[in-house]
């Protein structure tokens, strides 16, 4: 076994060309390996002191980059984050604990590509893309093509995580993750659903995005919102939006609950989620993560 | 294969030998001897190994040990003042915040995370902050009395500095 | 007298140990040359051994034993029934069963061993329903129960390990003064103790004598399931438990001490055993009981209770351990702590292929209170009155008869009524998505024999050797305070050495929340008659009368003339050339009450509880109606354990216990396969309550005199609170719902499921 700690993404790239796994915080290769889910890789990486990795910077173009190093913790409060990608400091702020929120990276859960991760859908309803270094090129893909299968990417194996790109936010929009918990902290999403929502300016809706976590092998995108257009936000709406979230999921029955009740439970998430969206674009402030701030989990 | 590397922990340099597969919690219990640091279930469920990693709350049990070279380590064994109780610890004892004392550790590492980063934090904080850490005995009422007097006494303290 | 309480500063013993870090627990101790332990598990819940090849295992190079159950002497042990060997023996009958255990330089070699041992198997039928297991067809998990030695007082049939019944009155005759009748069934799902200290053991052999270092709440059980298992005197076996991170039962009994003996006299080095979280999951045969209860119970339009029956059906899993006394216990359990003056209760513990079930905190209680509780609030609902008022009206006051025929001495439950429903608003508005339900439970105190030994030495320091075990509670801790009282002196004036059975006399162990009610009285006894000692050493200093002595303030004073006084290390330094300060103590346990007018099938002693504890909790939760999702937001919780002796301690013990109820009543349940395997058994999956999730506790203590109980008149407390929480939010819930959620935990898709129909 061999393990380097690499400074510059460079050094990184090299040694994955090499063939070296990349190490963040490291939590889901050492508890897979523990578990016996898969061998802990021969040969490491650390990229976890590569600091140019972690910035969250704003383009001036009005995107946003996210470095793959940020950590959950960052992302429940970083200004640029809570301000325009609220959806994603909701989902990072449910994550684990505060410690794997610390040691857990947006690049890691990226790469990781569990169909149950917390950041995802917010990612998928936010358009973010992934920028992708080898040691000869850079790409840039949508997280929608990234995903190939549960824990599986379209990434080479020599490819590192080097950022997420976030697009400009359209003007009167919020976005907003709940996701489904039997208790308040220490949770994996049984289901979850991320929405942006854009406003006309007479307060229809111009546009809205949704996305599932956990009743599909991905993350699940939901089709055909751009029917909702020009609608306005009320009761009959949300129904609709539950019943076609509900409609769109495949889940499957386990452990943590079946298929029957994620199905309705994700309709719930994906309504709640579209209504907080809506507030948010509507100015009203719902602190993060909405789960603590209304609805399930409330302290109150 | 194995590597040596040098741990910090509490201020202390170790050089290990270890392999590089072997997770924190494991090297600091084992080379550098120190056992305040508990392991409860072995992947990040129960924060009986939480230790600070520069000041930051960290599951030792699922993070490796060469991970932590040259960082700053900070277990249970180093919260104390000198030789005098934190705070922190005193006001665990004194609101009955400890029975079978197996979450204990983890629970000040998180604590002490805490109130690092939010001296002087809500209700709600507190809980959020030590989430990560289950106890199974005391209900949590008097481990957050314990957090929330603390944080209280220390900004008394600091008001009257 | 009723009285509110404020906790007071109460610094436990250990606790500068444990905030530290410096405590040692047994998973922290090292030997030199030490060896790692692994077990080879079955895997599978019912099989008949066709292999077991571990000749591969033993040749692994840093492999210094592995035994299987031909290395050990054949013995079958059980408290109760003797059904099972440390090693599995021609048939394993549940997953967690050991097959095989390796002592090896590492871990990862011990692993590796195990992984190399051949197992082969022909399937058995699985027994996974405990109800049909019952039936006459289905098949058995032993086929050769008959054949078993058993306590002679145990009724057993097949699949039935234990049958118990209790009849007082004609409940038939009950039924015809009723005007309505209500019939209610429900399911408790079995669930763990999830101690967060996974178990650890340690032993090393010292020519013909071992002494192991191991994480149990009962070190004389301990001791006595190695000396029967490995056929050795006790006094050559030595139990020490360094501090124990927590058990709520789970570490009750006799689990792996005896491998872990033998892995050491076989390897000659001292060898380590430290469980996983999953193996503490599966492993141990201490898992709470799943239940199956039928209940029926005939009420009259002024709302008496006429008559009530009851069938219940208690998971035993595949062996018995202490669960012989489940089906007594129950059913005064399902009966519950009302007068209803006919009653009839029959009760099985049901073998099963599933991990074996034990004694975990108020063993039956907790699901059985949450049965009949929910019945009860049914049977409110059926003549339209208040449950508060209901139970004023139903439940057991002094001098009221219980379902076994107990009149009861001074007991304080209809206080506790009162007081729960005060404390939680009971009247109060509130807003559509939130309720308030309220439940009673009991659990008795255990009398049992306990010593303990206590001597001050020449400078002045006391020691209390006792044999009692902490687990958490602070019982122990407590002992201090009640040595100190005696004597007029200070808790911090000594110190405890506990927890070794070659060190101290019997006690029962952190079991039955019997410590300070058993050896508290014991304490009490030795440190009486350190204080007759004083006294006399006293009365000849100051010549005075030994009857005027009295001890106080660390001094012996004569009555009345306070400045006549000497410091008790003075007499101790003067004891300490002559005749010496020690003491021992045990007292006469209180003896069981008697019973009138009942009958027990089955009868364990389960029936006449002594100094029993009441308790009423009230709690109140908020419904997410559209997910099913249920948050306790309060609890008020009053109970009747008699005197607090360690006020602090007795809030935590009800805090504690509270939540691990409320995890019970919502997230905590063991979900098994078809295939009788655990399937959650891993703390993501089987979810403990956070700090976030804690609801406010407000406790409140009826402190009334009690007739017949443990020193100062206290009760036990350490199990108590855990009983009627998860029934209070059943009836919460039920109040939302129109009618009870039948499974428990009433998990968030059970609620929703609920809803649906």
């Amino acid at each position: 076994m061999t393990f380097l700690i690499a400074t510059t993404v460079d050094e990184a790239v090299a040694a994955m060309s090499t063939g070296s796994r990349p190490i963040a915080g490291g939590s889901d290769l050492v508890v897979g390996a523990r578990h016996g889910k898969f061998a802990l890789p021969t040969d490491l990486v650390a990229i976890d002191r590569i600091t140019a990795l972690r910035p969250i910077t704003t383009n001036a173009d009005g995107t946003v980059r996210v470095g793959a190093l940020a950590n959950h913790a960052e992302l429940e409060v970083n200004a640029t984050i809570v301000g325009g990608y609220t959806a994603l400091a909701d989902g990072a702020a449910l994550v684990g604990s505060p410690a794997t929120r610390h040691v857990g990276t947006l690049g890691g859960n990226v790469m990781n590509a569990s169909p149950a991760m917390d950041t995802g859908a917010p990612l998928v309803v936010l358009g973010a893309s992934v920028e992708l270094r080898s040691a000869d090129a850079t790409r840039i893909v949508t997280v929608g093509d990234l995903w190939t299968g549960p824990g599986r990417t379209s990434a080479a194996a020599n490819e590192l995580c080097v950022a997420v790109h976030l697009p400009a936010r359209p003007a009167h929009s919020g976005s907003a993750y709940l996701r489904l918990e039997y208790r308040r902290a220490m949770e994996i999403a049984v289901v979850g659903a991320a929405a942006s929502v854009a406003l006309n300016t007479d307060g229809t809706l111009a546009a809205v995005e949704i996305a599932l976590t956990a009743v599909a092998p991905m993350i699940l995108a939901v089709t055909g919102t751009s029917s909702f257009a020009g609608r306005t936000i009320d009761d009959a709406l949300l129904a609709e939006i539950a019943e076609m979230a509900a409609d769109q999921a495949t889940p499957i029955s386990d452990v943590r609950a079946s298929d029957r009740y994620r199905r309705h439970t994700v309709g719930v998430m994906a309504r709640r989620a579209v209504a907080a969206a809506a507030d948010r674009a509507h100015g009203v402030t719902i602190s993060v993560p909405v789960n603590r701030a209304q609805g399930i989990g409330a302290a109150r | 294969m194995s590597t040596t590397v040098n741990l910090r922990v509490n201020g202390t340099t170790y050089p290990v030998t270890i392999d590089e597969g072997r997770n924190l919690v494991s090297v600091i219990r084992t080379e550098v001897g120190l056992t305040g640091t508990k392991e409860g279930c072995d992947d990040c469920e129960c924060g009986a190994c939480m230790v600070l990693i520069d000041g930051r709350p960290v599951n030792s049990c699922s993070y490796l040990a060469v991970q932590a070279q040259d960082r700053e380590i900070t277990t249970v064994e180093g919260v104390m003042n000198g030789s005098e109780l934190h705070p922190l610890q005193r006001n665990l004892l004194e609101e009955g915040g400890v029975q079978c004392g197996f979450c204990t550790p983890g629970m000040i590492m998180s604590a002490t995370a805490l109130l690092a980063a939010n001296p002087t934090p809500s209700e709600e904080e507190v809980r959020i902050g030590l989430s990560g850490n289950l106890c199974r005995c005391t209900g949590y009422a008097k481990i957050l009395a314990a957090v929330e007097r603390t944080a209280t006494e220390s900004a008394q303290e600091m008001a009257q500095a | 007298m009723t009285t509110t309480t404020t906790p007071r500063r109460f610094v436990r013993a250990d606790g500068p140990d444990k905030v530290t870090g410096s405590g040692r627990y047994t998973a922290d101790l090292t030997m030199t040359g030490q060896l790692a332990a692994k077990f080879r598990y079955a895997d599978v819940a019912h099989a008949r051994i066709t292999r077991l090849d571990v000749s591969a295992a033993r040749a692994m190079p840093g492999v210094m034993a592995v035994l299987t159950n031909d290395d050990v002497p054949d013995v079958r042990f059980g408290p109760f029934i003797q059904d099972r060997t440390l090693f599995a023996r021609d048939v394993v009958r549940f997953e967690g069963e050991v097959l095989a255990a390796v002592a090896a330089l590492t871990p990862a070699i011990a692993q590796a061993a195990c992984d190399a041992i051949i197992f082969e198997y022909e399937p058995l039928p699985v027994v996974g329903d405990i109800e049909a297991a019952l039936a006459a067809d289905s098949p058995l998990v032993h086929d050769d129960w008959s054949a078993y030695g058993a306590a002679d007082v145990l009724v057993r049939d097949r699949n039935d390990a234990s049958f118990a019944s209790i009849t007082k009155g004609d409940v038939e005759a009950g039924f015809a003064e009723a005007d309505h009748i209500v019939t209610s069934r429900y399911v408790a799902d079995g669930c763990h103790a999830a101690p967060i200290e996974p178990r650890a053991v340690v032993a090393q052999w010292e020519g013909d004598k071992v002494t192991i270092w191991t994480s149990t709440q009962v070190p004389f059980d301990a001791r006595a399931g190695v000396c029967e298992t490995l056929e050795l005197p006790s006094n050559r076996v030595r139990i020490i438990v360094p501090h124990l991170g927590g058990g709520f039962g789970g570490k009750c009994g006799f689990h792996y001490e005896a491998h872990i003996a033998a892995l050491a006299r076989a390897t000659k080095r001292p060898v380590r055993l430290v469980f996983s979280r999953r193996e503490e999951f599966i492993a141990p045969d201490r898992r709470r009981e799943g239940m199956v209860f039928e209940i029926t119970s005939g009420v009259r339009n002024d709302g008496t209770i006429t008559a009530r029956k009851a069938w219940v059906a208690v998971d035993n899993g595949a062996y018995t351990a202490d669960s012989g006394f489940f089906s007594q216990l129950v059913a005064m359990h399902i009966a519950g702590p009302y007068a209803i003056a006919n009653v009839h209760v029959d009760a099985h513990l049901v073998y099963t292929n599933h991990q074996p079930s034990g004694s975990v905190r108020a063993p039956t209680a907790p699901g059985a209170c949450w049965a009949v509780e929910s019945h009860t609030d049914e049977l409110a609902r059926a003549v339209g009155m208040d449950s508060v008022d209901f139970r004023h009206l139903n439940a057991l006051d002094t001098g009221r008869v219980g379902p076994s025929g107990q009149t009861h001495d001074e007991i304080g439950l209809q206080q506790c009524i009162a007081k729960a429903a005060e404390m939680i608003g009971w009247n109060d508005d509130r807003p559509a998505d939130e309720a308030v339900g309220l439940a009673i439970g009991w659990w008795p105190s255990f009398a049992a024999p306990s010593g303990a030994y206590v001597k001050i030495d020449g400078d002045g320091a006391g020691q209390i050797i006792t044999g009692a075990q902490e687990c958490g509670t602070g019982a122990v801790m407590t002992l201090r305070q009640l040595a100190a009282d005696e004597l007029g002196m200070q808790p911090e004036d000594f110190q405890l050495i506990y927890q070794d059975t070659s060190a101290a006399p019997y006690d029962m162990g952190a079991t039955g929340s019997q410590t300070l009610f058993n050896n508290g009285r014991a304490v009490v006894e030795a440190a009486t008659e350190i204080g007759r000692q004083l006294r006399n050493l006293a009365a000849q200093r100051l010549e005075a009368n030994v009857d005027d002595i009295v001890l106080a303030d660390g001094a012996a004073h004569v009555a009345g003339t306070p400045a006549l006084s000497v410091p008790i290390a003075e007499l101790a330094a003067e004891a300490a050339g002559g005749e010496l300060l020690i003491a021992h103590g045990s007292g006469v346990p209180p003896s069981a009450p008697a019973l009138e007018g009942s009958s027990c099938v089955g009868d364990l002693g389960m029936a006449a509880w002594v100094a029993p504890q009441f308790s009423c909790h009230a709690v109140r939760i908020r419904l997410d109606r559209d997910t099913g999702v249920v948050r306790v937001l309060d609890v008020a919780a009053a109970h009747d354990s008699g005197t607090i002796l360690n006020e602090v301690g007795a809030h935590g013990q009800v805090e504690g216990g509270i939540l691990m109820g409320v995890g019970q009543a919502l997230t905590e349940g063991t979900v098994y396969g078809a295939d009788a395997r655990q399937r959650n058994a891993a703390l993501l999956e089987y979810k403990l309550q956070t700090i976030a999730d804690s609801p406010k506790v407000t406790t409140h203590f009826v402190q009334i005199p009690t007739p017949n109980a443990g020193p100062k008149g206290a009760k036990g407390l350490a199990e108590a609170p855990n009983v009627p929480t998860a029934a209070a939010i059943s009836n919460a819930l039920a109040s939302l719902l129109g009618s009870p959620v039948r499974q428990l935990p009433m998990s968030a898709e059970r609620v929703w499921e609920a809803m649906q129909s």
